[in-house]
Formats: structure tokens, sequence, C-alpha cells
């Protein structure tokens, strides 16, 4: 569909909801040590994935983030002891959902980056955009102000 | 009397429960082991049974059980208690009342029950649950296709068939047919839990066939899925009675009621009514029964089940779990395991 050919300025919104504990002190290592990644990325810092309601993953889809990213620490790293284990049973349930209703797999991402990861957080938000602009800008659910 | 004399007896057709009923209910009352008995009396209409509080032995004959009996009653249990227990808290510590609230519980039904249970609603000797053998109940949307949309005026169960009266003709079909989906494919239409069973356990329906719509949906593609969810949603006027009726919804403000944050929109957008379903179908994760009273008080006739199916397989698929068969278990978000399935993680070095 010629419409839904990403005009070649256009580069993807994606929000990131990450953790205060390993995901953000992840990114903030990357910074610290100069790693590059891309601006695509707005990071929203939570206590702990475990803090995560799904909805929010929604909100941001219908606000018109192009994709969402949520990251927290390694199972048995949350600071919380299992925050991320209830989230991943989450996050598995909301993936295979919002695909199911038509919502492209790639757009909504959970992955985990501890805070001594941060070329893997670069590496991530590398992955990311990329997938999401492989998809273009989202349309389905996006509300249109 | 002793209940247990009764419930050894064999109790086949569905008059006999229905008269067992009455009689169970009688004695319930009369012996006050119940205070409030929540069942179905007739309904106004052909082809109805609305829900109804039998308070006293003498009302226990209003009660009926058949296959027009559509709704599931777990929530007025919720109800009934959590008001009771509200009104309590006004009355000194001494003077505070304890109420059992009686229901007549198929399969769905108590499975909601255990739902609510699994969540802290009540205790389990707040209910009294007078388990009854389930065939299925009719789908009025399917009677209505086979008569061409034409006003029933009369209708009676025989036995597995339904003979119902328009203006213009007289038919019979048979029960087969014209069952909900979700009866059809039922696989706990016999009571979970019960404290008292009327007659014995009704024969299987087919719940072998219970995801064929859900795979069929799976094999479509993103876009033909977008534009099912994209048009059924379209379809949806926010009435809210899909919460209203479902057992699992009896959070004290619904987040889609709810201001600060404001969860959903409530302009004309059609993603505002599209992100108030995505929300509330995602809050049935492990919570949905599959009762299907959603489905059948919806006014514009929106396609809730599709969706709703497809948390219920997922939640087997992934966790293993049937939303409220067992009481033992907790509800799927409520636990973890150290090895849940990791497969949707995304991995940046396998991506490349
Ligand atoms: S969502 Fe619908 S089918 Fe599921 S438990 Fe609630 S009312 Fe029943
Ligand atoms: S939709 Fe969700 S928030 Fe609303 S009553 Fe149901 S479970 Fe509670
Ligand atoms: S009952 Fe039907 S129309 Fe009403 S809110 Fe639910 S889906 Fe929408
Ligand atoms: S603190 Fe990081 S996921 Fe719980």
């Amino acid at each position: 569909m010629s419409e839904n050919q990403a005009p070649s300025s256009w580069e993807p919104k994606i929000v990131a909801i990450v953790c205060n504990w390993c995901t953000y002190a992840g990114a903030d290592l990357a910074g610290i040590s100069r790693i590059q990644y891309p601006p695509n990325v707005r990071i929203i810092r939570v206590p702990c994935t475990g803090r995560i309601n799904p909805f929010y993953v929604v909100k941001a889809l219908q606000a018109g983030a192009d994709g969402v990213l949520v990251s927290g620490c390694h199972p048995g790293e949350c600071h919380y002891l299992t925050g991320n284990l209830s989230a991943r049973r989450k996050f598995a349930t909301l993936k295979r959902f919002l695909s199911y209703i038509g919502v492209e797999g790639d757009r909504t991402m959970f992955t985990w980056v501890s805070a001594s990861e941060g070329e893997r957080f670069s590496q991530v938000i590398k992955g990311v955009t990329e997938a999401v602009r492989a998809l273009g800008p989202a349309r389905n659910l996006v509300k249109q102000l | 009397m002793d209940h247990e004399l009764h419930t050894s007896e064999e109790i086949k057709t569905v008059e006999n429960v229905e008269k067992k009923l009455r009689e169970e209910a009688k004695l319930l009352l009369a012996e006050k082991k119940v205070d409030v008995l929540v069942g179905y009396e007739a309904g106004t209409l052909p082809m109805t049974a609305t829900p109804c509080f039998i308070t006293a032995p003498e009302e226990a004959d209003r009660l009926v059980w058949n296959a027009f009996c559509v709704q599931n009653l777990a929530k007025f249990v919720q109800d009934l208690i959590s008001l009771h227990r509200q009104s309590q808290q006004r009355v000194k510590p001494e003077a505070r009342t304890r109420k059992v609230v009686g229901v007549v519980a198929r399969g769905c039904t108590t499975r909601s029950l255990v739902i609510q249970l699994q969540e802290r609603q009540f205790n389990r000797d707040d209910i009294f649950v007078v388990g009854v053998p389930c065939g299925g109940y009719v789908d009025k949307c399917k009677v209505a296709a086979r008569v061409a949309g034409q006003e029933i005026r009369e209708a009676s169960l025989v036995g597995d068939q339904l003979s119902v009266k328009t203006a213009g003709e007289a038919k019979t079909l048979p029960l087969g047919e014209i069952l909900a989906d979700n009866c059809l494919t039922c696989r706990f239409n016999n009571p979970v839990i019960s404290d008292l069973m009327i007659g014995s356990p009704a024969p299987a329906m087919a719940p072998e066939s219970e995801y064929a719509g859900v795979e069929a949906h799976e094999k479509l593609s993103l876009a033909e899925r977008w534009s099912y969810f994209e048009k059924e949603m379209a379809k949806c006027i926010r009435c809210n009675a899909c919460r209203q009726v479902c057992p699992s919804c009896y959070c004290p403000v619904c987040f889609a009621e709810q201001s600060q944050p404001q969860w959903v929109g409530i302009s004309e957008d059609e993603t505002d009514t599209q992100v108030f379903q995505i929300m509330r179908l995602y809050h049935m994760v492990g919570r949905c029964v599959d009762c299907g009273s959603c489905v059948a008080v919806c006014p514009m006739g929106v396609d809730l089940r599709t969706f709703l199916k497809k948390l219920d397989k997922d939640v087997f698929e992934l966790f293993g779990n049937r939303a409220g068969s067992s009481l033992e278990d907790l509800p799927p978000l409520s636990q973890f395991k150290e090895d849940d399935r990791e497969d949707f993680i995304y991995d940046p070095q396998k991506a490349k």
C-alpha cells in the first residue's frame, strides 16, 4: 500500500519502559561508556517491570508510539526478587494478544538488560529501532488528533 | 432431613432436576442453611429465565432450571456478599451478622465462584453451592435466525427439542442446533465445586473443538485480523453491559471509569473504543470462564468470544491453567514459575 510508505524523513518513535535497577542503569552505562545508540527511543523509568501495567503498552501505542520496548532485570536479578517473573507472564500473554488482534508483533518488544550490559542496551535499541523501521509508521490503534 | 439422601438418587431429566431443586431449596431456607438463594425464575417473555433471589421456603417454587437460563449467577453472589460486608462496617462488631448466599450453579458458574474465591472475595463458607448439571443454554440469535427474525410468541422445551410458535408458523428445533457456541464446546458443564449436587452429571459436550474458532482466526493474515477487530469493535457503543454482567468484573473502580489516570478516552475516535475493549479483554486473562454472559447481553452483537477464547488458549498453552477449574490453583497471573516460557524475549544476538 503506497499510503503506508514512510516518507524518507520519517524516524520511528520508540517508547522504552525500563526498570530503574537494571536496564536504566545499563542505559546509563552505555552513556558513560560513550556507546552509540539510535536517538529514536524515549525512556520511561519505572521501579521494576513488575510495576508496569500492561495498559501502559496499549496506551503508548494509542498515543502514537511506533514501537514499545519493555526491559528489566534478567530473571533472578530483580531488585524485588520476582517482579520480572510476574511481568514475564503478563507480557507473554499481552504480546500474543496484541498480535492476534492485528498489531504487528515487532511493535511490542520485551527483553532483559542488566546494569553491566551497556553494550547489550545499545544493541537492543539498534535492533528494535531497525525492526520498527522495517514495519513503517504505526497506523493501527493510533489515535488521530 | 439429610441432604445426602437425595444426592445418590438418579435424576435424569431436566424437569426432575427442577423439581428436586425446589425441594432442596425449601429445605435449605427452612433449615436456615442459606439466607438467600440466587437462582433463575421464568422470564416474562417466551424463551427467557431471569435471575431471582429466594429468601423464604414458600418462594422456592418460583425456581426454574432449563435451557433458557443464560446469565452466570456468580455475579450476584459477589455483589450480595460485598454489599452485605459493606453494610456491616457501620454496625458494632458484636452486632455484625454473617450472610450465607446460596446459588444455583452449573459448571461455568462454579468456575466463576472459584475465581472469586481465589481472588479472596469471600470465604468458602460464605456461599452454599447448589450444583446442577448443565446441557447448555439456547442462543436466542440462533433461534431468531431459524424463524426469519419473527417474534417468538410461545416456546416450550420437551426433551432435547425446542418448539417455538411465531405469528405465522410453528417449528421444532433440535437443541443441538441452537445452543450457544460456548455451551457446545464447554469443558466443564458439570460443577467443579458444590455443597449439594442435584441430579447426576450431564453428558460431556465437545471440548475438543473449543479452540477451533481461534485457530482459524490465527491463520488469517495480520491485515485480516486487524480489520476483523476494527469491524467488530466499531459496533460497540460502550454501554458497558459486558462488564456489568461479567462475574470476574467486580472492581470497585473499573479502569473504564477511572479518571486519574484516565485510561480510556471518551471521544468518538474509534481507537478509544478499541483501547477500552483491549483493556477489558486483557483483564480476563485466566479469569474468563467462557460463560457467554457478555456475548448474550451485548446489544450490538460484538464478537467478544473470538478474543476471549484466544486469551484462554494462550494461558493454557503457556501456563497450563484453565480458569477457575481448581480451588487449589492460583490465578495464572498471580503466580509464576522460574522456567516460564521466554521465547518471546527479544535477543539482539539472535535477531541479527
Ligand atoms: S468475559 Fe464474558 S464469557 Fe468471560 S467470564 Fe466474563 S461474562 Fe463470562
Ligand atoms: S474491566 Fe477490568 S477494571 Fe473493569 S471491572 Fe472488569 S476487571 Fe475490573
Ligand atoms: S456489551 Fe457490547 S456494545 Fe456494550 S460495551 Fe460491551 S461490547 Fe460494547
Ligand atoms: S527491579 Fe528490575 S525488573 Fe524488578
